[in-house]
């Protein structure tokens, strides 16, 4: 009997241990471009703004970001980073509207992140939507498995067209806020 | 704005630091003048001049020319038009004491413009001179010097591109039919307050070589004029606000510096201003063993150029440098008329007078073997069109002693040569006539004309080849916490993996000794488990034992 619960807590703490090592490479994906910083923002900005099964979905651009800039501002270097953020109140609305999972607003707008790494080449890297949603009831898994779903169109990349204009965030309004927001 | 825009309209000045003039009251002028918004020669650098141009008669008249506002300024500076005549900066010509071979402008073909010969009156916006338009320029005219384009503080001195290195005379439309008007420099104000040379002047030219803000060296662009510290530590408005000169130290108008015949490895005490006619080197300041805590870095720099670790990445400022000009596309046409194409990030990806482009920023540069040494393939070289040709060749090895690794961008391009000769050509690119490729979009023409222009024979037949052109990078030097660390390096796939002939540890291996230092480990760790296993079991029987016999 002893040999069992020893057995069973042994095989609970491999279990958690692989679970602890594999959580950032399951909560985050990571792939490389094929293109370049601006293409690849580009590319990713238009698969949104001009697929209209995005659009039905509600789906809109919300800003571009550039953590980078802060900071050079502060004197230092890193490489480009620019954080793409998209949103859709179709799937934002029913996660504000409840209490038990507001605080997943934290999460919006969403966001892909392209950057450069010291290797040269641009990778593009999304929240896992689809699993970080399971973890928190069935209201969020199932908004949240159809992001994901949505997700995947953000990230097409075709060479076969030409290379799209880059948009740029409108200027603020002097009231604040941060851009159209797509409703988020 | 397009890279000709940019170009022509910020085309001020040339790269001469000053010596003779003095500064002037425009150097405490606080309203800089667009579009260069070129100002003093470094900001916050107050004026120590002991003269005021403005008062000085010889000054106070209204020039109609540039050659006689040079004129002008040589009934005092009476030498400065001679020693201007003897720089680089001048005659756009350099020989080479390592390889003998004649470079500079006049003669070298690259694969961003090309080649000057029948294109002058365009390229010579750049040339510290008046009036160069064809081969018969008067290069021992003293009046033809432009001292302005290096001495003027306003900010308002312009040299369009096919003006043959005059500045605007008159309100011109420009680029043509273009809508924008360049207004006519006030040469007698430019002249009153002529001072230093500054960043602003070298900048104006060497910013925008190549056709573009930093379309050509990669590590300098006008990011350079004010620089944050994260950008240039050395430069940094906010920093030590070094200006060009201060590295680039000049006698009588000979500027110190030269990428043909580039110092590779500095092993002088005090190098400042040294006899090989090149910039200070780091170590004109930092020494040979400039790390002081971390000295086993100052081992790393004996076989390493500081510039490897402390310019991580190039195009740093947020102007996008030219990687690729593929000139075998040049000559499109839509509905018979010239277009462009611009990329994701708004600059020029098609062109039709000039090919396809790409640019990019935060450029990871490539590391290779330098001694100094560079040879050209020149217009007589004979190339093999299977193969890239290389414009020049940065020369080195791990094992001459005469090297360091360095960082270079090495820039790509395509660009036609003669099939018969297998030889680069000149071809003729800007002009009003029938046969420049930018008027009439037709390479046979060009071709033959600009061979023609040089009195080179020509086969009739072209083809485009494969080229590429280093270009080492030393400016945009980053706060030392931001050199490159250990691992960026020390690991597979690292910075230097391209580099041969080197062993470093986290990045090089052999698989037989890997394969060795595993397999013993392994062992190590059975025969410990298999030893306490049997220390066990022989524990356990001897217990058993003793229960059995008590």
């Amino acid at each position: 009997m002893l040999k069992a619960l020893l057995g069973f807590v042994a095989g609970a703490v491999v279990v958690a241990l692989v679970g602890w090592l594999m959580m950032p490479s399951l909560m985050f994906t990571e792939r490389v471009s094929p293109f370049g910083m601006e293409e690849t923002i580009a590319r990713i900005q238009h698969n949104i703004e001009d697929n209209p099964a995005l659009k039905a979905k509600g789906w809109a651009l919300s800003g571009l970001r550039n953590p980078a800039r802060a900071v050079q501002t502060d004197g230092g270097n890193v490489l480009p980073v620019m954080m793409i953020e998209v949103c859709s109140t179709k799937y934002s609305k029913p996660i504000l509207k409840e209490d038990t999972v507001r605080f997943l607003s934290i999460l919006m707008p969403c966001k892909v992140s392209v950057y450069k790494k010291q290797d040269g080449k641009v990778y593009i890297g999304t929240m896992n939507a689809g699993l970080m949603g399971k973890l928190f009831g069935s209201l969020v898994g199932d908004v949240m498995s159809q992001v994901a779903e949505d997700q995947k169109l953000f990230l097409v990349m075709d060479p076969s067209t030409p290379a799209p204009e880059m948009i740029l965030p409108q200027a603020a309004p002097a009231a604040g806020g941060g851009g159209p927001g797509g409703g988020c | 704005m397009n890279n000709f825009e940019r170009f022509a309209g910020l085309v001020v000045a040339a790269v001469f630091a000053a010596t003779a003039l003095g500064p002037a009251r425009a150097s405490s002028d606080p309203s800089p003048a667009p579009p260069a918004k070129a100002a003093a020669a470094a900001p916050g650098k107050p004026s120590t001049s002991t003269a005021d141009h403005g008062k000085f008669k010889v000054l106070q008249q209204g020039f109609k020319s540039g050659p006689e506002v040079t004129k002008a300024c040589l009934t005092c500076h009476t030498e400065a038009a001679h020693q201007v005549q003897g720089t680089q900066h001048w005659n756009w010509e350099f020989m080479n004491p390592k390889t003998n071979q004649r470079l500079g402008k006049k003669h070298v073909i690259n694969n961003f413009c090309t080649a000057i010969p029948s294109n002058y009156e365009f390229c010579t916006a750049c040339h510290v001179g008046y009036g160069w338009k064809d081969e018969n320029f008067d290069f021992t005219a003293q009046e033809n010097v432009d001292c302005l384009v290096c001495h003027d503080t306003t900010g308002t001195y312009r040299k369009l591109p096919g003006w043959a290195g005059h500045p605007v005379y008159q309100d011109t439309e420009f680029p043509p039919k273009s809508g924008k008007m360049v207004k006519a420099v006030n040469l007698a104000d430019v002249a009153q307050k002529v001072g230093k040379t500054g960043r602003n002047n070298c900048g104006a030219c060497h910013f925008y070589g190549g056709g573009g803000d930093a379309v050509k060296h990669g590590d300098i662009d006008s990011s350079l004029r004010e620089p944050a510290r994260y950008l240039d530590v050395h430069m940094a408005k906010d920093g030590l606000n070094f200006t060009c000169g201060d590295c680039h130290k000049t006698t009588g108008h000979a500027v110190s510096g030269s990428r043909y015949n580039p110092t590779a490895v500095d092993t002088a005490k005090h190098i400042r201003g040294k006899e090989d006619g090149n910039a200070a080197a780091c170590q004109a300041c930092h020494g040979h063993a400039p790390h002081k805590e971390k000295t086993r870095l100052n081992v790393h720099a004996e076989k390493i150029a500081c510039q490897t670790c402390h310019v991580p990445e190039f195009a740093r400022g947020g102007k996008p440098t030219k990687m690729l000009w593929d000139w075998s596309t040049a000559g499109k046409l839509k509905d018979g008329k010239p277009f462009k194409t611009k990329d994701s990030g708004g600059h020029d990806a098609y062109d039709s007078r000039k090919g396809d482009f790409k640019y990019e920023t935060n450029v990871i540069p490539e590391y290779i073997w330098f001694n100094g040494q560079v040879d050209y393939t020149l217009r007589e070289t004979k190339l093999d069109p299977t193969q890239v040709v290389h414009i020049n060749k940065f020369n080195g090895s791990p094992d001459d002693g005469r090297s360091k690794i360095w960082p270079i961008k090495l820039f790509k391009g395509k660009q036609p040569y003669d099939v018969g000769s297998n030889q680069l050509i000149v071809f003729h690119t800007y002009g009003q006539d029938d046969s420049a490729l930018w008027s009439n979009f037709n390479w046979d023409k060009a071709i033959e004309f600009g061979m023609k222009e040089i009195g080179a024979q020509y086969s009739g037949k072209y083809a485009f080849v494969e080229t590429d052109m280093a270009w080492p990078i030393t400016h945009m030097v980053a706060p030392k916490e931001d050199a490159l660390a250990c691992k960026q390096c020390h690991t597979a796939p690292g910075r230097l993996d391209k580099v041969p002939g080197i062993y470093m540890p986290g990045r090089s291996g052999n698989e037989l000794l890997d394969m060795a230092g595993w397999s013993i480990a392994g062992l190590t760790l059975l025969g410990v488990l298999g030893h306490g296993a049997g220390r066990i079991v022989a524990s356990r029987r001897s217990k058993g034992h003793q229960g059995g016999h008590p």
